[in-house]
């Protein structure tokens, strides 16, 4: 059954596939391993759920994917992938900026002002943070963000 | 005059789905790799919600785009078994939700109790 997972984990966009996909693999064989044990009908319905569950967020992966909608891998560097050469608290830092500047243009483009006031604030302390950790790890040039 | 600190609401564009809520739930107690997440999941559901490989991974990964959980590599473990914890900005949008689940059941209690009357 392993096998066929691995084959429908094609169904997903590649860079989905890199990144979660042995993961995957690994989780939906200890759900197997254990369910054997329970008997054929529960191993089935596992199996069943398994392939439907995949199918069905693939496909949705793979909207996303296209449309990029939800995905703020387009605007920042992602979590997932962090350049070797960069320092995860550096990566973290900038990711933080990032999501507090898109909850910045949220609540400004919603008009609720209080709410943009805050992330403000957030974004102002996420950007000194950023910029103690690039200090840190002796970054001159501070990234660009978006 | 007395100033009163108050927690700014954060608006969502939309409402958090159950998968995305528990997982964060289960992260907030302690950092946990995929199948540690199912398992853990299923028990605070009481049994009632077993996430499939795929709706995790799914919502894994909307949670790292959004920055509100970050994997690391755990010191004895396999790629296979990368760790997830919550960030701080996860724990802070879980807070808002569960505040929101809070304010929602006080109205719905409200609510039944002026029928009952």
């Amino acid at each position: 059954m392993g096998a066929v997972f691995r084959v429908l984990l094609y169904l997903y966009p590649q860079r989905h596939r890199e990144l979660l996909g042995s993961e995957m693999q690994a989780v939906f064989e200890q759900g197997a391993q254990e369910h054997r044990l329970l008997g054929p009908s529960q191993y089935l319905r596992f199996v069943l759920l398994e392939v439907c569950g995949l199918v069905l967020h693939a496909a949705i992966a793979q909207f996303a994917n296209a449309t990029r909608r939800g995905y703020l891998e387009n605007h920042v560097r992602s979590t997932l992938a962090p350049a070797q050469d960069i320092p995860h608290e550096v990566i973290e830092a900038q990711n933080r900026l990032a999501v507090n500047i898109n909850q910045l243009s949220f609540a400004i483009s919603h008009h609720q002002f209080v709410q943009a006031r805050f992330y403000k604030n957030e974004e102002r302390k996420a950007r000194e943070h950023l910029r103690q950790m690039q200090e840190k790890y002796g970054f001159r040039d501070p990234q660009p963000l978006p | 005059m007395r100033h009163v600190a108050t927690r700014p609401a954060i608006e969502h564009p939309k409402a958090l789905t159950e998968p995305v809520v528990l997982i964060l739930m289960s992260l907030a107690a302690q950092p946990r790799h995929g199948y540690a997440l199912i398992k853990d999941i299923e028990a605070l559901s009481r049994h009632r919600v077993r996430l499939s490989t795929g709706t995790l991974y799914g919502a894994l990964r909307r949670l790292l785009d959004e920055g509100w959980i970050e994997r690391f590599e755990q010191e004895d473990t396999s790629r296979d078994k990368q760790a997830y914890r919550l960030t701080s900005e996860g724990r802070r949008q879980l807070e808002f939700e569960l505040d929101r689940f809070r304010e929602l059941s006080r109205a719905g209690f409200a609510r039944l109790r002026l029928g009952e009357a």
